[in-house]
């Protein structure tokens, strides 16, 4: 268990550190940048307990929001994300889903089939990113520029993303 | 009771989401919960250290272009004391309304629809809410908070901005807003329909408020949009429901995009303006 949390705050560090200091000056068309810290809270070990993963989910949000300017976005974010992936996660992989954690982040990789791990990848990155830059417009008046923002900003992450969860999950216990 | 302390267990997972949430929403809509809360400052510290450590180690590879600019910037300034006739004098020397500070951006976000940037000078600098920033060429935000040694600033590429600006020709007067879409164009909205404007006129600030002196550069006319308004155009055609010309379908108000001077990806160096009659200001305009 010590391992398990170890790791945990191992990938923290790494991913605040990678979105905070290089992903956060990408500016692709000089304004989208890729949110590949999402792959910390896609790859969160199963085994912790859901109460432990949304506390730090939100310490996680809440240290980026000091790397990018903007107090409590990226917390309520990253936390609503967190409090939905049981939900999403049953909803995806059906009966193959373990609610108990025994079954790693690795064997749903490897085990499921392609459609369900883009499924689950795109329905949480869509969610986040959506309820990210709706609470960052809160206007009804920006739903266009929101919607437009999420696609694009969606497509860099999915690309950035999937390649880091093929680095990432070599090294899970 | 038994049963409430069973439903709230039974529903734990759903109040900690609840209560972590509610928490995210204060800092978001409360300021004043964020100077108060001395953990967020401290850290707040902690990650404006780091960038700036990183700024610094970085700043070495963009020596060059930043002399560039500065000998662009002398140049032009030179120009200018070229120009002044001898007796003219400067208004700030005599009777100086406005105080300049320099600055250093230590980060810039362009990817967020509320963009903020930090600079290293703060309120032990003599900085506080609502002074403009304005690099080189042009604007580039007003501070909104500051602590001891930094303070943020909200970019000109952030929904919540408006400024005051004019049309430097005719000197019709509109708000600069920017629309979220481009992050080198900015919409001049509220300029009457009568006004005479062409693709190319320049932009300056207005002056109507103490944040920036008039003449400040923004930038240039690149496009005009026509808003329509829909309850001006109902009323006229009821007026005058034989003569329906294609002009009344044009509303009264001018939507005008506005390319930008500042290129804000890449800005190192800004200026801090101070208003020294800000307070007596403030007493009149109660």
């Amino acid at each position: 268990m010590d391992r398990i949390y170890f790791l945990v705050i191992k990938r923290f560090v790494f991913f605040i550190l990678l979105q905070g200091l290089v992903f956060n000056n990408f500016d692709l068309f000089g304004m989208y940048d890729p949110l590949i810290y999402l792959t910390f809270i896609l790859t969160f070990p199963t085994k912790i307990n859901k109460i432990t993963f949304m506390s730090i989910s939100f310490i996680f949000g809440l240290t980026l929001d000091l790397f990018s300017n903007s107090l409590g976005f990226n917390a309520a974010a990253c936390l609503t994300i967190a409090f939905s992936r049981s939900y999403i996660m049953a909803f995806i992989f059906g009966s193959f889903f373990d609610p108990v954690g025994l079954k790693l982040i690795r064997n749903y990789i490897s085990e499921s089939s392609f459609s369900q791990k883009f499924l689950y990848m795109i329905s949480m990155i869509l969610i986040h990113h959506f309820f990210l830059f709706s609470i960052e417009s809160l206007s009804f008046k920006y739903i266009f520029l929101v919607t437009q923002k999420t696609l694009m900003t969606s497509l860099l992450t999915i690309i950035f993303c999937y390649a880091s969860i093929l680095f990432m999950i070599s090294n899970e216990k | 009771m038994q049963k409430v302390i069973d439903f709230l267990i039974r529903k734990k997972d759903f109040f900690v989401f609840f209560i972590l949430l509610i928490i995210s929403f204060l800092l978001i809509f409360n300021s004043s919960f964020f100077h108060k809360s001395k953990v967020i400052v401290f850290s707040n510290g902690i990650a404006n250290m780091t960038k700036e450590n990183i700024k610094n180690f970085n700043s070495y590879f963009e020596l060059k272009k930043l002399n560039t600019k500065l000998v662009e910037e002398n140049l032009s300034l030179r120009n200018m004391l070229e120009n002044a006739s001898d007796n003219y004098t400067l208004d700030s020397l005599t009777n100086a309304t406005f105080q300049y500070k320099n600055a250093r951006v230590i980060s810039n976000n362009l990817s967020s629809l509320k963009n903020q940037l930090v600079l290293d000078i703060g309120t032990s600098n003599g900085i506080d809410k609502e002074m403009g920033v304005i690099s080189q060429n042009g604007i580039v935000g007003i501070i909104n908070n500051s602590s001891l040694n930094y303070s943020s600033v909200m970019s000109v590429l952030n929904l919540n901005t408006k400024i005051n600006a004019k049309i430097k020709r005719s000197s019709h007067f509109g708000t600069l807003e920017w629309n979220g879409v481009s992050t080198r164009h900015l919409i001049l909205n509220d300029i009457a329909e009568t006004a005479d404007i062409k693709v190319g006129d320049s932009i300056i600030t207005g002056g109507m408020s103490l944040i920036f002196p008039e003449g400040i550069d923004v930038g240039v006319v690149s496009k005009i949009i026509n808003q329509n308004k829909f309850r001006d155009t109902l009323h006229k055609l009821n007026i005058e429901k034989n003569r329906i010309k294609y002009s009344d379908f044009i509303g009264n108000y001018l939507n005008i995009e506005v390319r930008l001077h500042t290129d804000m990806s890449s800005i190192n160096n800004v200026y801090v303006i101070k208003s020294l009659n800000r307070e007596e200001f403030k007493t009149i305009s109660k």
